[in-house]
Order: structure tokens, then C-alpha cells, then sequence
């Protein structure tokens, strides 16, 4: 073997690879049915072929799940979550960071972990669709970008509102209203498995798009993101949130919003 | 032959009939590969680790389209790595793989005297310097061949292309590097 190639293969024995993670521990594997291993997650159906490409059609219909916080008497398992949704699937989990009273100093983004302060221009370069931004409430004052896997694939935007005429500052945050969008869909099915008495959930439709208006505190929701994967995020605001689903992009609008406010914002979003 | 470890293909065999532990020991077996490859294509351990699950559930899920007898590793390179290159692809972002050497690394038992064991570290490093700055393409099939020591099967595999043209590609990012560590050992 030439000198260089000698060289190399010795080298690769020096490379400081980072630690390999015990994969065979957080993968989780569907069950087994019939004693053959099934060719795609429950709920998937099909054939291998079909169901690998019934997946990646399911994953631009992903779905989201919101839970209302202290209604469970305890917080589901991941797993549990899971096995009622028939997804079974790899699961991140990103909780964003708590939001204490009186708001300490320091940039709203790095508070709420909502990722880099950055432009509406500069965001939308590396977002592969395009930021819905309502026209009610104008020019967002600061805009977040957050890239996977902090965030669900392809990535999450929030837009800052810090002050708006007659929507009060939530005391959470300090600020009237915050707009996030990332890639997924809306399923009402997990609604219905999720929500609990004390938060009230509504059907929507705003601007003709799908969309849900629950009133009441809210802490998490689950969602799987475009790649497939279950994810649970907190809920930055004890407030009023309206999920809408806009053509593949779950659009969250949170804060100290009447259910007539929040329709209007959601109507004008273009 | 008790404690013998069990063959490739009893253990796939085993997983295609819906035994989800002999599975969980491939994924053992395999994990390291596949994590690095994922690494050496997204140049993040974040990512890399999300690829790298996602590639062995997608796996799993197509098992039965695992030939009885075929070589695994390929096989499981080929579903990683095309993972690694989509999560890529949809962050729109590339992160530069920046390759280090391990701290106190010393090839072989014999004890090197310490001039020369300095001279060998200066040269590996020099040499991985130069490594690190190669185009992505070059880069990319040098570590395959020589960090990860995969085969040329294995490299087409991890890197979505025909066995033919990583023997080009190898044979160019060859004679690039050698030209830049050999005209000038110590620039």
C-alpha cells in the first residue's frame, strides 16, 4: 500500500469520534403481530413499498395533539401517548424553558428557548415555506428561528409581538402575542384523547383553513413533524392558543386573546 | 458453542420472523457504524444520533426486503446515510465536518521516543488538517475508506453512488491530497 494510504488508515485509528449513542435503548420498535414483524407502524397499513410511501404522504399530514395541563391526574408516558395515537416512532422531546414572574433581563428567545433572533428576510431563506405573517397585528417586533433538532424537521419560526392595542401582555412572556409555524397538521381524533375537562376545545375555521380554538391553560402538545417523529413541547403561555393548520403548516397564536381576536389574526395571515 | 456470537444472518433471519431482541442486537452490533457514517455526513452528533435512530426503525420496518445471505452492512449504511443526506438536505444547512485527533492517541504497543513520537503527531495532524480541507466530495470518500474502513460496496452505499465511481472519486481525492502532503510536508 502506498506511503499516503499507510498514513491515512493509521489515522483513521486517531480519530476522536464522538461518543456513540446506545441506539438499541431509545429506538422503539413496533409490536410484533402474528409472529411476523409487521412492514409498517400500525395505523400505516400496506405493504412495505406502500407503506413506506403511505408514511412520508402521512408525514406531510402530520398530526398534533394537544394536551391540557392537570387534567391528567399523571402526565402520560411517552410510550402511552404513543400506543394511543398507533404511532410508534422515535421520540424527541424539547421543553422550552420555564417562564417565572417577574420576567428576569436578558433577550425574549434565549428566556422561552425559542432559538435565534434573526429577520423575516433572513428566516424565510432557510424555511422551505412561507411564513404566514398577520396583516392585523403588522411587522412581527422580533422574529425567532430555530433549526432540528431543537425544533421539528424543517425547522420552527415565532414572531413577536410585544405590544398590540387591546391585547393585554401576558405575564408569562411580557409580551401581547406570539405567532409560531412549523411543518405538520392538524388531527382532530387526538383532541378527543387528550383534552380534558377545565380546557375547552372548538372547532374552527379561520381564513378556510382548518383550525382549533381551545380556551383555558395549556402546557404541552404532542405532534409528529414532518420526518415522522413524536414530539411534545411545552406551550409558552397559560393562555388562550388557536392551532391552525394551513396547507401542512401548523400555525400556534398565543396569548391574552379573546376567541375573536385571535380569528381575526388568523384571518389575516397572508 | 455456548456464549458464540450469533451470525449476521441467524440474527436477521430471527428479526424477519418479528423477533424484535435479535433486532435490538443488530442495531447494537451496527450503531457505532452507523452513527459515525451519519457524523461524517452531517458533520453533527445531534444529527447524526436522530439519523442514525431513524435509519434503524425505517430498517426494521423493511426488513423483509432483506435478502437472506446478503452482506448487512451495506445494507444498513445504504438507509442511515440516505437519512443523514435528507435530514441535510431539509435543514438547508451544511455543517462542516471538522475531523479532530484523540488526545494522547499512540498507534501500536512499541513506545515511540518522545522526539519521535512528537514528529508522528505532528504529521497526523497535518495530515488530518489537510484531510479536513479537501473538497466534500474528496473528504467524503477518503474518511469512508480510511476512518470508517468501509469496503467500496460499503462506501457506494454511505455515499449514494455507484462502486465504479467511488473508485474514481477515491483516485482523485488521492492525488489532491498527496499532492498538497507531499510537495509540502511541513507548510
Amino acid at each position: 500500500m502506498p506511503e499516503l494510504e499507510q498514513h491515512l488508515t493509521a489515522l483513521g485509528g486517531a480519530i476522536d469520534w464522538p461518543p456513540t449513542p446506545d441506539l438499541s435503548k431509545v429506538i422503539h420498535l413496533p409490536a410484533r403481530r402474528g409472529g411476523r414483524v409487521p412492514l409498517a407502524a400500525p395505523g400505516w397499513g400496506g405493504t412495505v413499498g406502500k407503506s413506506y410511501r403511505s408514511k412520508w404522504a402521512m408525514a406531510a399530514a402530520a398530526a398534533i395533539v394537544v394536551a391540557a395541563a392537570g387534567l391528567l391526574a399523571f402526565p402520560p408516558s411517552r410510550e402511552a401517548i404513543a400506543g394511543w395515537v398507533n404511532v410508534h416512532t422515535i421520540f424527541r422531546q424539547v421543553t422550552h424553558l420555564a417562564t417565572p414572574s417577574p420576567q428576569p433581563p436578558g433577550p425574549l428567545g434565549q428566556r422561552l428557548g425559542l432559538g435565534g433572533l434573526t429577520t423575516l428576510p433572513d428566516a424565510q431563506k432557510h424555511i422551505p415555506w412561507h411564513i404566514a405573517v398577520p396583516s392585523t397585528l403588522g411587522q412581527p417586533d422580533e422574529v425567532y428561528l430555530q433549526p432540528p433538532p431543537d425544533a421539528p424537521a424543517q425547522g420552527e419560526v415565532t414572531l413577536i409581538y410585544a405590544t398590540r392595542p387591546g391585547i393585554p401582555i401576558a405575564g408569562q412572556t411580557g409580551v401581547s402575542v406570539m405567532v409560531t409555524e412549523a411543518r405538520g397538521a392538524v388531527d382532530q381524533n387526538f383532541f378527543g384523547k387528550m383534552i380534558g375537562p377545565g380546557t375547552t376545545l372548538e372547532a374552527v375555521t379561520a381564513g378556510g383553513h382548518q383550525g382549533y380554538w381551545i380556551s383555558g391553560p395549556l402546557n404541552e402538545f404532542f405532534f409528529t413533524d414532518a420526518n415522522g417523529n413524536f414530539r411534545n413541547e411545552t406551550v409558552r403561555l397559560a393562555a388562550n392558543t388557536l392551532i391552525l393548520d394551513d396547507g401542512g403548516t401548523v400555525i400556534r397564536i398565543e396569548g391574552n386573546l379573546t376567541k375573536t381576536q385571535a380569528l381575526e389574526i388568523a384571518a389575516s395571515l397572508s | 458453542m455456548e456464549g458464540r456470537p450469533e451470525e449476521d444472518s441467524e440474527l436477521f433471519a430471527r428479526a424477519q420472523r418479528g423477533d424484535t431482541a435479535a433486532y435490538e442486537e443488530i442495531v447494537r452490533r451496527y450503531q457505532q457504524l452507523a452513527f459515525r457514517t451519519a457524523y461524517m455526513i452531517t458533520g453533527s452528533a445531534a444529527e447524526a444520533e436522530d439519523a442514525a435512530q431513524d435509519g434503524f426503525v425505517k430498517a426494521f420496518r423493511a426488513l423483509d426486503r432483506f435478502r437472506p445471505g446478503a452482506p448487512p452492512r451495506p445494507w444498513i449504511l445504504r438507509i442511515v446515510a440516505n437519512e443523514a443526506r435528507n435530514r441535510v438536505r431539509s435543514t438547508q444547512r451544511r455543517l462542516g465536518l471538522e475531523l479532530r485527533l484523540a488526545e494522547g492517541f499512540r498507534p501500536g504497543d512499541a513506545a515511540p521516543s518522545p522526539e519521535a513520537a512528537s514528529v508522528a503527531a505532528e504529521d497526523r495532524a497535518r495530515l488530518l488538517t489537510l484531510v479536513n480541507a479537501l473538497g466534500e466530495e474528496d473528504r467524503l470518500v477518503i474518511a469512508s475508506r480510511y476512518f470508517l474502513e468501509l469496503s467500496g460496496e460499503e462506501t457506494a452505499a454511505a455515499l449514494g453512488i455507484p462502486e465504479g465511481t467511488v473508485k474514481s472519486r477515491l483516485s482523485r481525492a488521492l492525488a489532491r491530497l498527496r499532492e498538497k502532503y507531499e510537495v509540502a510536508p511541513y507548510a
